[in-house]
């Protein structure tokens, strides 16, 4: 391990590997945690505005989860995935913002508007993608979880499983149940 | 028929979903936040510590400047608390000079890796 860090490959060769960079940025080499955060920020944005629903608070949290991530990073185990990593921190500083606003509420709020629907997107409700996407809005929050944890990270059920902290029967069980859902919903 | 129908397509479908994009300076703000942040110069930890050693420091000289001969007071009651410890003994000091060296000797040996360790490291 000491090994890795140091061996310092020039970083203006292309890194594939995010364990490398991960090992670069312990090695004090702050240009790669900015390629780890360029690699990722899409997908944690996007899963916390899936989760919030909120585009603001999704910004915070994914913020959130590469900070997190960052001050943790020396505990991060060799041979895990990064993405799974990154995925479970994000995943849960979305739960505690739901929690506090059950909290804050007293009872569950319903869904804020998707911040991406604006006139062009409306303009554009019969498309497929569209749909899907309304369809998958309207599912309830631990298929929808699975659901956009099985697009960032396709068919890896272990991976949703331990990003969602659920049993791998159970994130199957789930997937199934919301994409039954989601026929029911747009066969309507 | 709905073209969902299908398990392949819908799941195509889902694969096909555009990513939602962060906002504009989101990468730069958590650049922001993480490698260029400055260092405290002072932590939290450390303040409280500073704190309390300063007020107990502070403490001390009040308590020695009005208790009448407290320098004389303290002296002696810290040789008689060392003399009851045994820490003035030559040979307890010998003895504890012992243990140390011989804890120093023992931290500077290195040992074989196991074999069960090796495999560990090589599979990281």
């Amino acid at each position: 391990m000491g090994l890795a860090l140091a061996v310092e490959p020039p970083l203006a060769a292309p890194v594939d590997d995010d364990q490398a960079l991960i090992s670069a940025t312990l090695a004090g080499r702050t240009e790669a945690f900015g390629e780890l955060v360029t690699r990722y920020q899409r997908a944690v944005y996007h899963l916390a505005v899936r989760t919030l629903h909120d585009a603001t608070e999704a910004e915070d949290a994914a913020q959130e989860a590469f900070l997190k991530a960052y001050r943790a990073l020396a505990t991060f185990r060799p041979g895990a995935k990064f993405s799974t990593w990154i995925f479970t921190i994000c995943y849960r500083a979305c739960c505690d913002r739901l929690a506090k606003r059950k909290r804050l509420s007293h009872d569950e709020l319903p869904d804020r508007a998707d911040p991406s629907a604006g006139p062009a997107a409306l303009a554009e409700r019969n498309d497929d993608a569209r749909r899907l996407h309304a369809a998958i809005d309207e599912l309830p929050e631990k298929y929808r979880a699975v659901i956009t944890l099985y697009h960032l990270q396709g068919k890896q059920y272990e991976e949703i499983a331990t990003v969602l902290n659920l049993p791998l029967g159970t994130v199957k069980t789930h997937l199934f149940r919301a994409k039954e859902q989601l026929r029911k919903a747009l066969s309507t | 028929m709905n073209r969902f129908d299908d398990d392949d397509d819908l799941d195509r479908a889902i694969a096909a979903l555009p990513l939602a994009e962060p906002p504009a300076g989101f990468h730069a703000r958590v650049m922001a936040a993480t490698v260029y942040r400055a260092e405290p110069l002072v932590r939290n930890w450390e303040v409280w510590l500073i704190g309390t050693l300063v007020a107990l420091a502070a403490w001390l000289c009040w308590l020695v400047a009005a208790t009448p001969h407290a320098a004389e007071q303290l002296t002696y009651f810290t040789t008689q608390a060392l003399e009851r410890s045994g820490l003035t003994s030559d040979s307890t000091l010998l003895w504890l000079a012992v243990g140390a060296s011989a804890a120093w000797w023992i931290s500077q040996l290195s040992f074989p890796t196991s074999s069960a360790s090796r495999v560990r490291i090589e599979a990281r």
